[in-house]
């Protein structure tokens, strides 16, 4: 049966090149004549470095690989100029090490004239590296002993420490009628993106080109600027559409590299493309996260305190292992009112693989454990699940668990009353009881929430440039890349509504420093937000503009007098127009441009408190949603089927019913994968997943037809009333379903992620505690 | 070897070694090859030839399906076959399912079903849904979530394919009930199968 | 590599004897294994010799006695079309409909399956229990044995430098009331098995076991068959109760391993818990 949803007339505008296989990305654009670059990481490879996670390169034996034919050079560290350091916020990455920090760390480069030629040339490579001690769990690396990464790092291994504090979570807890605690473990987790990172770069007279895969082209200049010696202004990145990004191609993955290869080229084009082992291997991942939580409340239900205390494993780097983490904190207790809180946190640096930014932010970590909490605080006090998060959920005029006031639009309560109405939750007894032979069944209910843009300490801006061609259309210069979200496709359809044009006579640039104006990174749920405010600045700009010249040539006095209609402006009251092709002939080039920016507001008398962080808190928009989860548990094998979900998303205005939910579907897979199917094992600091048979993410059999409904509201600050969505989805399926296993098994599971293994352990532990009847055959 | 083999309609004739990849067969050695010209988009790119660049590669062990193909209507994986596989077989490629200027019910289904995100994996899933509708023309949902089972997505969570599917399926069956109304006359009737002149299984 | 393509079975006897060849079905498996090995710098084969192109190797049909011969050849998704595949030998049937993916179906071989051997093959505990023997042929002439003795080891069979696999015969088993099979993955599609079952009972006229024939797969280096579970099995009603004790018997007796994708614990619990599934049947 076709669904009977909004079938709206114009699909995306990039839907078409793609299904006809005509989108070009990244890789696809690469010259013929290009040289193949690729990275030696000899931790990765069989031979005596193989598995080593810490250690100094005494020596890297270039002869044999430059000995096999199509090889053209191999660089190590000595070869790069510059810093040789790469990173978003703390410069400590290398780009060739002169020490190993992980498994995957590059020692050096090779350049070849064709894949087999590169094939051959990495694996003839050998590396003498001297092991040195290593660590793999953050809290043994916090011990005063413990081996340290960074030496010249002030802090040692410890990256970060910070506190949120409000009132006094202590004495409040000791005095909280109910008090109920929990520790809970989240893991790695793999973007796993269909698109490895890929690109090609080749140096022009003018400068560095390069042509990648990237959410972050104008930052990646200044990256690549500074860990090889470049003047940032001199290289040009030009980002097509991605083939998927969740974050993990937010920073330089292949630019430096590209860089060096590029300066080592003799003008070559060169091109770099990880296969998907070493995508997994050298990627940037998800942070995994220790918790442990104590939630107190009266018995009325009212919550009274928060406490607890984070260990946020970073891996060897940076990234942005300090602003994921003060972004979990924010989230830390939830999307409710709690006067007292203390949340403390530790981001640590550990020799297993890089944690950065994905999709979810921290906030993917928290929200199991502030959820599950206020599930067994619910079955402590008697009380549904839903009614006790419905008593305490944020709305305007509330203070969020950081002290900072609910300003915008925000309608978590409406998302619990859908939830509430919604045959998922209303027909959760009888549907329990209807269980299949071996079969238990359980329905849950989670209630996340994720705040958008960079929050404080830096601008969160774009720069939209509109463009009238010079046949009377119009371009757009898309200056965040789209790596699926459809934010290009939004602003074509925001400039065909703020212009009164037809969708066709909308154009697009993608991404490309040159054209287009910095506007940040494609993340943090702004893309849309932030550039949409910009350019509907812009077309109000190109409004005024246009209306302004036709009064001339019309001979109109009066601007009220005139309106844009589809190709022309036109007088109102006589209907004499003049068709913009016409005008773009005789206006020049500078004349048919707009330009505007806009700058995500930010939360005014920010709460004395997370102090620790320089950039990030507090935020002040935040997306709310509330998910439901019916799942089935196989008594003898322990698989969980994940039968039905609905996620019902505030995400402001529905600009686009259709980007809505693409983004609500896509995050809830991704979430179901985390909770139930993404076994990232790490094992002294090797990866056991190394490719997609292991690391197994959901294929078509796996998930449900995910709903996705809409709590519609209007945050004025946002373009046409719109907030960010592209990452509350990510948070809810981890608590549902948590919240439904222990509905169907009587069993609390707090270490992600579900695994079989753990769910028929919980099955038999669940068989032997009460006798309560959950209906269904049991074995 | 000298390869030859029929890629979406036409004929291609090449020089490449017979253990060579079929992956890199469609993506990098049909460049040298003249183009058609009709797949290539913007401007300052590289010439493709006659590469087929909606084939893309991500994982080269066949647990990803991007790589999906149609040969000799079969849904395969270029990234599993080598060179001498394709000899005098009919390629086919997302791409190549519909004719120049006239997209195929699946293409049009995916574009407007909102099937499509990030795109990457849509040329994969389509000729996935292409075989299956030749096939089985009026498949359930679940019978279109196992053939699309081996392609995966990172971005939809699957739902909007599989509506694209159902929809692409009413769309032929509506075609093959009422060809003639559907185009101008003259117009040669877009059928059910996949790809000029290629048969289902 | 020289990519040969024999198109008879002298042809193919030949293009085995060359130093350094190696045979290529569907490919899924070996050119996965290939692409690793040359990652590692490993040596490649000198020549990859197809066997699609002869005959011989094809084609399902019923054979004088009866059983059901498919040609080593034959992809999975051939099998899964015939009507003699899906009716007679359930349990393969069963175990194809989840083998990896439509497309890898369409690619991999019976033969391919077989000869990876791999302990988590899902044709193998099938074949097992449907008591298939495997038809070798060579430049010596042809051979016949029964599966079981065919797999020595995780990718180790009795193939001789020079042989293929021709074909592999199955017994019709229509008149086995729980025809059965399960494959526990870690997903719905693209899983290798992390424990499975294969499982024919015949049941006398008062519904006990009369015959019963059970076959694991990933519990151990190659299709793990329980004596004793079978034995306890007989003459006795499929209850769930029965059905427990003769679990109990099998988590005794195997012995699984940790890896990558399961617990050695995980795999004895489950490997005995399959086993209750018969009782909803």
């Amino acid at each position: 049966m076709i669904p009977s949803g909004p079938h709206i007339p114009q699909p995306r505008a990039d839907a078409l090149a793609k299904a006809l296989g005509a989108e070009r990305y990244a890789l696809d654009t690469a010259p013929a004549d290009c040289l193949w670059a690729g990275a030696y990481r000899p931790g990765a490879v069989p031979g005596p470095s193989f598995g080593v996670a810490h250690g100094r390169v005494r020596s890297v034996d270039v002869s044999a690989a430059l000995a096999v034919p199509g090889v053209v050079r191999v660089l190590t560290a000595v070869d790069v100029p510059g810093t040789n350091r790469q990173g978003i916020v703390h410069k400590d990455q290398p780009v060739l090490c002169d020490v190993v920090r992980h498994a995957g760390d590059p020692v050096a480069l090779v350049l070849a004239e064709s894949a087999s030629a590169l094939r051959l040339g990495l694996a003839a490579l050998r590396a003498d590296i001297e092991p040195l001690p290593a660590v793999f769990d953050p809290e043994l690396a916090l011990k005063k002993n413990a081996p340290l990464l960074h030496p010249q790092h002030k802090g040692g291994n410890l990256l970060l420490r910070a506190v949120i504090a409000k009132g006094d979570a202590r004495s409040a807890l000791k005095s909280a009628p109910v008090v109920v605690r929990g520790a809970f473990s989240t893991p790695v987790q793999e973007h796993a993106f269909l698109e490895p990172q890929c690109g090609w770069a080749q140096m022009l007279p003018g400068g560095l080109h390069m042509t990648v895969s990237t959410q972050s082209p104008f930052r990646d200049r200044f990256e690549i600027g500074h860990a090889l010696g470049l003047n940032p202004f001199s290289i040009r990145i030009v980002a097509p559409y991605l083939g998927g990004g969740f974050g993990g191609k937010d920073g330089s993955t292949v630019q430096c590299l590209l860089g060096l290869a590029a300066l080592n080229s003799d003008g070559r084009p060169v091109r770099m493309a990880w296969d998907r082992e070493e995508s997994i291997l050298a990627g940037y991942k998800r942070h995994a996260v220790r918790l442990r939580y104590a939630l107190g409340a009266e018995r009325d239900g009212t919550l009274v305190a928060l406490s607890c205390r984070l260990v946020f494993d970073t891996g060897a780097y940076a990234h942005l292992g300090g602003e994921v983490m003060e972004l979990s904190m924010e989230h830390a207790g939830g999307p409710y009112r709690i006067p007292h809180v203390r949340v403390e946190g530790r981001c640590v640096y550990t020799n297993n693989p890089v944690a950065g930014a994905f999709r979810g932010f921290g906030v993917a970590q928290v929200s199991p454990a502030f959820e599950g909490l206020m599930d067994e605080l619910a079955a402590a006090l008697g009380m549904d699940p839903l009614a006790l998060r419905r008593k305490n959920a944020l709305g305007p005029g509330d203070v969020n668990t950081s002290g900072v006031a609910v300003t915008s639009s925000s309608h978590l309560p409406e998302c619990l009353d859908l939830a509430a109405a919604h045959p998922l939750w209303t027909g959760r007894d009888e549907w329990r009881k209807a269980a299949p032979p071996f079969t238990l069944r359980g329905v849950g209910l989670a209630a996340v929430f994720n705040g958008m843009g960079y929050g404080r300490g830096l601008a969160d801006m774009a720069i939209a440039k509109l463009e009238m061609t010079e046949t009377g259309g119009f371009l757009v210069y898309n200056a965040v890349a789209d790596m699926g979200q459809g934010n290009a496709s939004a602003f074509a359809l925001l400039a065909a509504q703020e212009l009164n044009q037809e969708q066709a006579a909308i154009g697009l640039v993608q991404p490309d420093t040159e054209r287009c104006h910095p506007s940040g990174s494609s993340s943090a749920g702004r893309t849309t937000y932030t550039f949409g405010n910009a350019l509907v600045r812009a077309c109000a700009a190109m409004r005024r503009k246009l209306l302004a010249r036709a009064a001339m040539a019309l001979l109109v006095d009066d601007l009220d007098a005139l309106e844009l209609i589809p190709g022309a402006v036109r007088h109102k009251a006589t209907g004499k127009a003049l068709p913009l092709a016409v005008m773009a002939r005789f206006l020049t080039r500078d004349d048919r441009v707009c330009v505007a920016e806009a700058l995500m507001p930010v939360a005014q008398n920010p709460p004395a408190t997370g102090k620790d962080f320089v950039i990030g808190f507090p935020h002040l928009l935040f997306a709310y949603a509330a998910h439901l989860a019916r799942v089935e548990v196989d008594e003898l094998t322990g698989r969980v089927r994940v039968c039905d979900y609905a996620a019902i998303t505030d995400g402001g205005r529905v600009l686009n019913r259709q980007g809505f939910d693409q983004q609500a579907q896509g995050g809830a897979a991704q979430g179901i994968g985390y909770a139930l199917f993404e076994d990232f094992r790490l094992s002294a600091g090797v990866i056991k997943t190394r490719d997609l048979s292991t690391y197994l993410i959901p294929t078509a059999l796996d998930l449900p037809d995910i709903e996705s409904l809409a709590a519609e509201g209007f945050e004025e600050t946002g373009p046409h009333g719109l907030k960010g969505v592209g990452e509350v989805g990510m948070n809810g399926p981890a608590p549902a379903i948590a919240a439904a296993l222990s509905d169907a098994l009587g069993v609390r599971l707090r270490d992600l992620p579900f695994t079989p293994e753990r769910v028929l352990a919980a099955v038999k532990s669940g068989r032997n505690k009460s006798g309560r009847n959950k209906g269904g055959k049991r074995a | 070897m000298k390869l030859s083999f029929h890629l979406n309609g036409t004929p291609v004739a090449l020089d490449t070694a017979p253990d060579r990849r079929a992956l890199d067969v469609l993506r990098e050695d049909l460049r040298a090859l003249p183009g058609h010209g009709h797949t290539a988009r913007g401007a300052g790119e590289a010439d493709e030839g006659r590469a087929a660049l909606d084939v893309k590669e991500g994982c080269g062990t066949g647990e990803c399906g991007v790589c999906s193909i149609l040969v000799d209507g079969e849904h395969k994986l270029a990234c599993l076959m080598l060179a001498a596989q394709l000899e005098g077989r009919r390629v086919t490629t997302a791409a190549g399912l519909g004719a120049p200027g006239r997209p195929h019910a699946v293409q049009r289904a995916f574009a407007e079903m909102g099937a499509v995100q990030c795109g990457f994996c849509t040329p994969g899933m389509e000729i996935a849904a292409a075989a299956l509708l030749a096939r089985n023309p009026a498949p359930t949902r679940a019978e279109a979530r196992r053939a699309l089972s081996g392609n995966l997505c990172r971005c939809t969570g699957y739902v909007k394919i599989v509506d694209a599917v159902l929809a692409a399926a009413a769309m032929l069956r509506a075609e093959r009930a009422a060809p003639c109304e559907t185009y101008e006359s003259g117009e040669a009737c877009e059928s059910g199968e996949a790809g000029a002149g290629e048969g289902g299984k | 590599m020289m990519v040969l393509t024999p198109t008879s079975l002298p042809e193919l006897y030949d293009a085995l004897a060359l130093s350094g060849a190696r045979a290529l079905a569907g490919g899924t498996d070996l050119l996965v294994r290939l692409r690793t090995e040359a990652r590692r710098g490993e040596n490649e084969p000198t020549t990859l010799v197809r066997l699609d192109g002869v005959p011989e190797l094809r084609g399902i049909s019923i054979t004088a006695e009866g059983a059901v011969r498919l040609g080593a050849c034959s992809t999975h998704a051939e099998l899964l079309d015939d009507v003699a595949v899906r009716e007679n030998l359930a349990p393969l049937g069963q175990a194809l409909a989840e083998l990896g993916s439509p497309a890898i179906r369409n690619m991999g071989t019976l033969g391919g399956n077989l000869c990876t051997a791999s302990p988590a093959g899902d044709c193998l505990p099938p074949l097992t229990v449907l008591e298939a023997q495997v038809e070798i042929g060579g430049p010596a002439g042809l051979r016949r044995m029964p599966l079981a003795e065919f797999i020595t080891g995780p990718g180790c069979t009795r193939l001789e430098p020079g042989e293929a696999v021709l074909a592999v015969e199955a017994a019709l088993s229509d008149d086995f009331a729980v025809r059965h099979f399960e494959k526990v993955g870690r997903r719905g599609a693209l899983a290798i098995a992390v424990v499975s079952l294969a499982a024919l009972l015949k049941l006398d006229g008062r519904g006990r076991v009369a015959v019963a024939r059970l076959a694991w797969g990933s519990v151990g280096p190659a299709v793990w068959r329980c004596p004793e579970a079978e034995a306890a099995l007989l003459g006795v009603r499929p209850t769930l109760p029965a059905l427990k004790r003769v679990a109990a018997i099998v988590r005794k007796r195997v012995s699984p391993i940790d890896d990558v994708r399961a617990s050695a614990e995980y795999r004895r619990e489950v490997a005995g818990n399959l086993l209750l599934r018969l009782a909803a049947l």
